[in-house]
Formats: C-alpha cells, structure tokens, sequence
C-alpha cells in the first residue's frame, strides 16, 4: 500500500487517472472512497440514449487526511466523456462539499475551540468540460448545487481547487472552480468558460484556432492564469507537487486561506474592474499584451523558460494593481 | 427506435480453476475506445459470471472467446466479472482483465 503510495507522487499529474490523484493527494493509506465502482451508481440517462455507462459516473469521491485535517476530496475523470457533470456525478460532487460542511458543524459543536488544524477541508480535482449535455437539466442544475453548497462553507470550510489534468476545467466548472477559496495549477492546465474548441465552432478559426496549442496554452493554461491572478499557486507537473502546494495552504488559517480568494469582498471586486479598465485602455490582442501591461519586458521569453525561472521573473497582474 | 445500451450476460468455466481470494477489484475507466471491470468473488460451483454493457452490438461470440481465453489463461473461478465497455478492442479488453487481476495480486 505504502510503496503503491510512493510510486503514485512521482507521477505526473497531467496523465493521471482520477482514483490515482484522489489517492495521492492525500496521506497513504487515509484515503475511503464513497459512493465507488463497489456501489455503481451510474447515470440512469445514459443508457437510454445508447451511450457507454461507468460505475463511479466519472468522478471519485471520498476522504482522507492531510496531516490531522480531514479532508473531503473529489476527483473528475475527464476520460469519461470528457469529465462532464451529469446527474450522478454532479450529485456527488454537491454531496462530498456538503458533506465536509455538515462534518464541520458537528465537530465545532461538539468542540468549539477545536484547533484549525483539525478542522475539514474540500479538495476538488477538476477535469472537466462543464455540462454533460446528455443529461444537461440535470447537470446545470448540479452545477447551481455545487455553488450553493460552497456558499454554505464560507466562514467555515476552505474548498481548493486543483486544476492540471488533460481535459482542464471549462464551462460552467470554470465558474465552480473560480468559486473555490484557492485554485492551484500546473502550467498545462487550463481554465476558462467557453474551450477552445467551441470558441472556434461559434466565431470561426480567425477568431480563435483551436489547433493552435501555443495559443490555447497562453489563453487558459497555468502561466496566464497565474500572471492574470486567476490561480493563486503555480506548481510542476506531479502529484508529489500538487500535494505540497495543497499542504502549504491548508497550514494557513482559515482567514488566510480566505483571502486568497478571487471573490467575495468590495476590495476583489475593485481588483477584477481595474482589470476591465485595463482591457479597456489597452485593448489587447493576445495574451502577451496582457503580460506586458502586467510588467513583463520581454513576454516572448515567459512561454518557454522552466518553471522555476518563470516563478521568479514573471511579473502579475496581483502585484501591480 | 430507442437506441439502448447493449447488455450481454454469461456463464464459463476455467479448465485448470485457481483459487481467486480477492472479495473485489475494480480496474479501467470508460474511455473512448477502452473499459472498466469489476471483479468480485462469488460463490458459483467454480463458475465464472459475465455481464458486460457497452453501446456496441453484434459482437456478442467476439466478447464470449476473448472472455473465455481470459478465463481459461488464468484460472479465474467463482467470480463475477462486470465490464462497462466503450468500443474496446478485443485486444484491448485482454490487456484490461489482465491488469485488473494483477491488481489483485
């Protein structure tokens, strides 16, 4: 189990499956799923229109520790259908945050001077396209579920996001994930409302060419993300580093933690308006235009560099508004 | 003219049948062009159940000899075998049950 463990940190993050990563992030061996293949619970819908069915509806749901702090952890498999969220799937994803609250109302009621190091915290490891639109009633309405039970954990429970799997995190999940108290990225995941490829399919390849990798990566992927100020930590490819981030921040206090969010105070607010006001006056044509404004002399060179290199030049968009 | 899913179900035996101690493994996520399976023990006289649900028909003597190779190769006895297939190949549905058991071990 242990060695298991140990092999699943080298790993990249980016080609794991979704019971890896949800095994892997947390401490070995601490790891229940709920509501797994043992239970199959598959979407009802699916079958009814032809379409190939999995047991845990593409998402893996359970909890584990990180340290003393118990945390309730979702994984999306974008390899069934590209990770979208139908009935089921969405419904445990709602759960497992509901969850994490419910645990958290008990245990302060129980113990009201319970230390924050014990105190539970959602993980979400988003690989998704949004909405499946097989069942898309169902799915929309999961997503406003989902929303709504991260509302229920404001002054309570941290929810964090990691985003760095195949399929990236896009459609209504963007707005989820930009929901979340802190987003972690690695530089080939990406985040975004409407993906590539639909942009091409509304506004044509002049407008966005979804073939373009360069251009969809410095569009979505980790490195914008991070100089927009849209993700708050930038880690490499592996768990082993996905899982250090997350330890990092779930050390901080809940305040803190808090405060690394990109929503929910006037000041946040004023912050994305600047940035409207910036687009405004610059009125950029790519990303690097962006980056510019952001300080960086020379954006050519931020696309290429190592990582490492990256985290100590690069210049954000937080620093100088 | 519901278009539903396919669902095949059948019964093997193992010529040569070992003792398979694991209660459950689960390997595979349904990706285009692959399959997951549930292995779980069962006590069926030696027997070895199948049930597999995938979008494909006509294949149904394709899935029985690969299964039946598998369980025959392997020794697989008194166990239920529950696949979600989308469009694995005979090839690659090998390679899964394969994996799945080493799982197991």
């Amino acid at each position: 189990m242990s060695s298991k463990w140990e092999n699943i940190q080298k790993r990249s993050f980016l080609e794991s499956e979704a019971r890896t990563r949800a095994l892997g992030l947390v401490d070995p061996g601490t790891f229940t799923e709920l509501a797994g293949p043992r239970h199959r619970i598959s979407s009802p819908h699916l079958p009814l229109l032809g379409e190939a069915v999995e047991f845990d509806d593409g998402i893996v749901t359970g909890v584990g520790l990180i340290g003393k702090k118990p945390v309730f952890v979702a994984s999306q498999e974008g390899r069934f259908i590209g990770g979208a969220v139908g009935e089921v799937h969405g419904a445990k994803l709602a759960n497992i945050v509901r969850m994490a609250r419910k645990a958290y109302d008990e245990m302060l009621a129980s113990n009201p001077d319970l230390p924050e190091e014990k105190r539970p915290a959602v993980i979400i490891s988003f690989d998704t396209g949004g909405v499946r639109l097989h069942e898309a009633n169902a799915g929309l309405l999961a997503h406003a579920e989902v929303m709504d039970q991260f509302q229920d954990c404001k002054g309570k429970v941290p929810i964090i996001a990691l985003i760095g799997s195949r399929v990236g995190c896009f459609g209504g999940m963007g707005f989820v994930a930009a929901a979340s108290d802190v987003i972690i990225m690695s530089q080939f995941g990406r985040l975004g409302l409407t993906g590539p490829e639909v942009i091409e399919e509304e506004m044509g390849k002049d407008e966005f060419d979804a073939s373009d990798r360069a251009l969809v990566y410095r569009t979505t992927g980790g490195r914008h993300k991070y100089i927009m100020g849209d993700c708050n930590v930038l880690v490499a490819d592996s768990i082993a580093a996905f899982r250090g981030a997350l330890q990092e921040v779930l050390g901080k206090l809940y305040a803190e933690i808090a405060e690394m969010s990109c929503i929910g105070s006037l000041e946040k607010i004023q912050y994305q308006l600047k940035l409207v006001d910036l687009c405004v006056e610059t009125a950029p044509k790519d990303a690097k235009d962006v980056w510019k404004s952001a300080g960086n002399e020379n954006p050519d060179d931020l696309t290429d560099m190592p990582l490492d290199e990256f985290l100590t030049t690069v210049k954000r968009l937080t620093d100088r508004y | 003219m519901s278009k539903q899913l396919h669902e095949i179900t059948f019964e093997l035996k193992a010529q040569n049948p070992t003792d398979f101690v694991e209660d459950f493994a689960h390997f595979g996520v349904v990706g285009s062009g692959d399959m997951e399976v549930i292995i779980e023990q069962k006590n069926l006289d030696g027997a070895v159940k199948v049930k597999i649900v995938t979008p494909v028909t006509g294949y149904d003597e394709v899935w029985r000899r690969v299964l039946e190779r598998f369980v025959n190769d392997t020794g697989v006895a008194n166990a239920s075998l529950e696949i979600n297939d989308n469009n694995a190949t005979p090839v690659v549905v090998s390679l899964r049950l394969r994996q799945a058991l080493s799982e197991v071990d």
